[in-house]
């Protein structure tokens, strides 16, 4: 499985008048492509912190103390702003918890749904055009020195041209299909309603079915019956002024037919058509279209294809081996200064020296024609340099931290020796540790030494051919994103299509409003809406549903996990309900004072869960059938200022024991997937079972579920 | 939670509640005993917030009655209006006719007329003056009690005796009716005053009552906050310094410091953490036996009024759809958006989840309301729909 993103040892705090607050504790997690992670907590637990800091949002006052979050290749804690732009709304989008403040409140729905996608429209469009021209750029560089004597520059334009015209006749094909599945469902509607005397707004609709009608006639699409539909839009506006209901649907069923007709047909091979179209100057075989992609992917192997696959293959081979070959200087390298790395005292100018010389061999092993890029490779130079940088500033500042704390110290001494408790404590003596950083800078490099010899280990069984296929697909997505422009009018037909999907009606009454005139659900899907809109990669939900009733909580949810199948979206979902992650979450990370305490897939967190934090959170809400007194948490999370030296949630905790309150807990492993971290795992803990409002729920639910399904047989 | 108090503590008849063309709340009818916690489900914007605020007065209802111990609280005006435009019409159409005798006619719809304004001028007079009634009753009361006292007790007694009178006099001539309906809000950190100290906050009704012995005042408020699981040094802090839990417990003590009957709790617990939710449903529920409450509980969280409730009222878009014990309801739900509302809930268990199939309730799609309109119908004893006649043989067979 594809890993999206990496949090590795994330540490927050905030400077606050009282102090600063621990936040986020160093907390790991992984995200799989396709996958849901549900963090739970209650408020204050650093949640929202967390996804925050992966969205590049923390507010004014954080302190990022350590850590990395590493998206695409990048560690998103360390690159410039620019760059996340890129990233933010458009790779990774997020829900916000409260929809009033996340909302502009005086500009209109409509703006604020089509305004980020014209924008961003644009934006994909320049960067897909430029990603485009750098890989072909790369590609033909090193084409040329693969074969110095074969022209491949035209080859590449050649194939930047033809790309153009595939795209442009897709995108008209494209355009018409939507539109004649669009007329087909909204016949469907309204066909329904008129029948049901329930239909509402009918005159705009019939309008809109007929333009939809009329933009559905297309090559490949509705084309011989193209006359019959168009003569049949021309009825449909005086069957309705005429008042004859039947006359209308006919005329509707009609025109339905034909679309559904056109919708079931095959398309034709639109990439393999652009080619022919480009270089061969005969006029399209008239074939059936199944015939004709059969033709046309042969005119396009013969005179290109196969050929072009070749070369790629070739050019991405030579340039793996290159890169390859540079891994094994790189190692030496590092292998040979990880020493100067060690030491107890490091040097300025020296350090940053040999840093330098060795970011430039690690660079010289990224390989240009690679798709997928390396992420431990990419932020070996950021990464390292941070922690450098944050040593040195250690260097300097700590001196005078540790004057501080000494004096410090002996007054709270001072206070103590008189009897009193201090209602403050003392700061912490170094404001950088050495050891971590030093650690940490170690840590990296030997990470990296290892990738290093995998990759060389299974150079021999990578596949050319399959990732020459690879490129051209890159380099297809790449052109199709330079020729979808998104217009006003499109925009504000995909908004419509958002808000009817999120569940509001009448969206285009909606589309004029200002947030104040929607209730709390409302908003919230109008939230909901606008995440979804720049299609994300990554969505990050904070708390979406808290706000809303049963009903619509669970058409958010049903919304969430359809949009997550259809476009593989990879979601972090944070809640403070665990009931309702049970059917969204593949894992679930529970959070509790800035750390995490129980790790695992939802079976095991659900039916094995092993943190008293977790069996508190799970029998402190009543179900349908729970009848006793509900066994609350008592009292309230600790004061982050402050943070309790051993486990947080020791003293709200009726298992806790002595060392709960001495040492932190580590995280614990029950099984492959599965982690807690509480001391009552140690194997010399007395054992403790799981509460029974729990045992007794997950029997209850499994015999609900055999009734359940011996009633189906 | 058997509750077999049938004394009948809170009427709403046929409530009604429009704002402009907006119908919030639409021919609305329920009781709800002594001693009995009301649960009312729906999804948001269905009106029954709506309904809650109704109840105390904070709006001026549109149509129907509401009574409170048998007293008329409120009552709206739309429908005596609406027999007089219709009376209006139809002797219209009567004098129009050939041969009719105008004269009679007219005396006729004057009658009508008549008894309708009076009508009108009944129901404004209780929607103002609603607790005149009460007052006479509560002084009568006081009056007595001291008047025995004042005969029995010697002179130096009597100043003492004779101040006290006075107080609670006054307190009586000023105890509204409506008082003793208290409501607790969804949101604890907005409905508390953030320039208030707890104490100002807890003891502003009692003030407001007329009471004036400012020690009796800080007793009661210390009374109360242990009651909800405060502390009385908590007495002299600001809301901001509490937990939204805590904030919640000194919006329940504001409530139940004014000794109340009967108690609107309109999503007490849905703006607070899961850990909280449970401390303050145990304490509401705790309340509840201790001081013999009656509760109005307003939710969209099923599980919860599930577990609180004795009866629950479904809600859609502004009228009552199903109403039934709670335990009838959720073993035989009749009503399709009844169903659709249970098949929402989410549970913990991760298995049945993923084979949970959502019920969707479209309205027109279920429903042949064209010619048969639907009224409430009791299928079973205590179990009512909202059906036509077609529905209700329906109903009937499902339950056999």
């Amino acid at each position: 499985m594809n890993t999206k993103l990496y949090v590795r040892n994330l540490t927050i705090s905030f400077r606050t008048n009282e102090g600063k607050v621990q936040a986020v504790r160093g907390i790991n997690f992984e995200l799989n492509e396709g996958e849901t992670l549900a963090i739970v907590g209650e408020s204050g637990s650093g949640k929202s912190v967390t996804s925050k800091a992966i969205l590049g949002i923390l507010s004014g006052n954080s302190i990022i103390e350590g850590g990395e979050i590493i998206y695409d290749g990048k560690d998103l804690l360390k690159i410039p702003e620019e760059e996340f732009h890129k990233i933010r709304g458009d790779k990774i989008a997020m829900i916000f918890q409260d929809p009033m403040s996340s909302l502009n409140p005086i500009a209109r729905i409509g703006k604020q749904l089509t305004e980020a996608m014209i924008l961003k429209g644009k934006a994909r469009q320049k960067e897909s055009r430029l990603s485009f021209n750098a890989y072909l750029k790369n590609l033909s560089a090193e084409l040329n020195v693969v074969l110095p004597d074969v022209d491949t520059d035209t080859k590449c334009k050649n194939f930047d041209k033809f790309e153009y015209k595939h795209l442009d006749l897709e995108s008209a094909y494209n355009n018409a299909h939507d539109a004649a599945v669009e007329a087909v469902e909204e016949i469907g509607a309204l066909v329904f309603e008129l029948e049901k005397k329930a239909a509402t707004d009918v005159n705009y609709r019939l309008k809109r079915i007929r333009s939809l009608a009329k933009d559905s006639v297309q090559t490949y699409v509705v084309d011989k019956n193209s006359a019959e539909l168009l003569a049949l839009c021309e009825k449909i506006l005086p069957a309705y002024k005429s008042k004859n209901e039947q006359e209308l649907i006919n005329v509707l069923s009609s025109i339905k037919k034909i679309l559904a007709e056109a919708i079931d047909f095959v398309a034709p091979n639109f990439f393999a058509l652009g080619y022919y179209c480009t270089f061969s100057n005969e006029p399209i075989p008239e074939l059936d279209i199944p015939e004709l992609n059969k033709y046309l992917r042969k005119y396009l192997d013969e005179h290109f294809m196969l050929d072009f696959i070749e070369n790629v293959q070739n050019a991405v081979k030579s340039s793996a081996q290159r890169s390859v070959d540079n891994m094994a200087i790189a190692i030496q390298q590092l292998k040979e200064k990880r020493e100067c790395f060690a030491q107890s005292e490091l040097k300025k100018k020296e350090i940053f020296d040999t840093f330098a010389n060795l970011n430039a061999c690690v660079k010289a092993t990224i390989d240009p024609l690679a798709i997928s890029k390396d992420s431990l490779t990419y932020t070996f130079g950021t990464g390292v340099r941070s922690e450098l940088e944050s040593y040195f500033y250690g260097k300097k500042n700590n001196k005078r931290e540790e004057a501080k704390y000494e004096k410090q110290l002996a007054k709270h001494n001072a206070i103590k020796a008189k009897g009193k408790t201090p209602n403050w404590t003392v700061a912490a003596p170094s404001l950088v540790n050495f050891e971590l950083v030093q650690s940490n800078i170690l840590n990296q490099i030997d990470r990296l030494i290892r990738h290093y010899e995998e990759i060389i280990a299974n150079q021999a069984d990578r596949n050319y051919h399959e990732e020459a296929i690879a490129v051209i697909d890159y380099l297809k997505a790449c052109a199709s994103g330079v020729v979808q422009k998104v217009t006003y009018n499109k925009a504000k037909n995909k908004a419509l299509k958002l808000l009817e999907e999120v569940g509001i009606s009448e969206p285009r009454k909606r589309f004029k409003q200002y947030p104040f005139e929607f209730s709390g659900g409302m908003r919230q899907r109008i939230v909901i809406a606008i995440a979804l809109a720049a299609n994300p990669d990554i969505l990050i939900c904070d708390e979406p549903t808290t706000a809303l009733d049963v009903t619509i909580q669970s058409q958010i949810l049903e919304l969430i996990n359809k949009l997550k199948k259809e476009r593989n979206l990879t979601v972090i979902f944070i809640t403070h309900d665990l009931g309702v992650v049970a059917n969204m979450a593949d894992r679930i990370a529970v959070m509790y004072a800035g750390k995490i305490v129980e790790y695992g897939t939802s079976e095991d967190v659900f039916y094995h869960s092993a943190h008293p934090y977790t069996w508190a959170l799970l029998s402190s809400m009543p179900d349908l059938d729970t009848n006793e007194k509900l066994d609350a948490i008592p009292g309230t999370p600790p004061n982050m200022i402050y943070p309790p030296v051993g486990d947080a949630f020791a003293e709200r905790n009726k298992y806790a024991m002595k060392i709960d309150f001495e040492r932190q807990p580590p995280m614990f492993k029950i099984s492959d997937t599965h982690y807690a971290a509480t001391w009552l795992l140690h194997p010399n803990a007395p054992k403790i079972d799981t509460p029974k409002i729990i045992t007794d729920r997950i029997a209850r639910m499994k015999k609900m579920k055999e009734a359940q399904e011996n009633g189906k047989q | 939670m058997e509750n077999n108090n049938s004394e009948v503590l809170l009427q709403i008849e046929d409530l009604c509640q429009y704002f402009g063309s907006t119908k919030a709340v639409n021919h609305v009818s329920f009781d709800v005993k002594k001693g009995e916690v009301f649960g009312l489900v729906g999804e948001s914007g269905c009106g029954k917030t709506t309904t809650g605020r109704s109840i105390i007065k904070l709006y001026n209802i549109t149509s129907g009655n509401i009574y409170f111990k048998g007293i008329r609280i409120g009552a709206g005006l739309m429908s005596y209006r609406l027999a007089i435009k219709k009376a209006r019409e139809e002797y219209k159409e009567k004098m129009a006719a050939p041969g009719a005798d105008k004269a009679v006619l007219k005396k006729e719809l004057n009658a009508i007329l008549a008894e309708q304004r009076k009508q009108i001028k009944l129901a404004k007079f209780d929607q103002k003056h609603c607790d005149h009634a009460y007052q006479e009753r509560q002084m009568a009361a006081v009056r007595e009690k001291y008047e025995k006292l004042l005969a029995e007790a010697n002179e130096s007694e009597k100043v003492d005796l004779k101040k006290k009178f006075k107080n609670e006099l006054r307190i009586a001539r000023k105890t509204r009716l409506v008082t003793k309906i208290q409501m607790i809000f969804q949101d604890p950190s907005a409905s508390l005053d953030p320039r208030l100290t707890v104490r100002e906050i807890i003891s502003e009704g009692l003030i407001i009552q007329g009471e004036k012995d400012k020690e009796a005042i800080n007793k009661k408020v210390d009374e109360m906050l242990e009651l909800v699981g405060l502390v009385r040094e908590h007495a002299g802090r600001y809301q901001h310094e509490f937990s939204g839990g805590q904030r919640q417990r000194i919006g329940i003590a504001r409530a139940v410091i004014m000794q109340p009957e009967v108690i609107i709790a309109d999503e007490p617990v849905s703006a607070l953490d899961v850990s909280i939710q449970a401390q303050v449903i145990n304490l509401l529920n705790d309340l509840r036996h201790e001081l013999g409450l009656t509760i109005l509980f307003i939710a969209h969280d099923l599980s919860v009024v599930k577990y609180f409730s004795d009866r629950i009222g479904v809600m859609y878009f502004g009228e009552m759809v199903e109403l039934a014990t709670s335990e009838e309801l959720f073993l035989n739900p009749l009503h399709p958006y009844t169903r659709s509302l249970l098949s929402a809930i989410p549970l913990p268990d991760p298995e049945y989840e993923k084979t949970r199939q959502r019920i969707i309730y479209n309205p027109l799609a279920e429903h042949d309301y064209s010619v048969d309109k639907p009224i409430m119908r009791e299928i079973k004893p205590g179990h009512f729909v909202k059906c036509n006649e077609a529905e209700y043989q329906k109903y009937l067979e499902i339950l056999k």
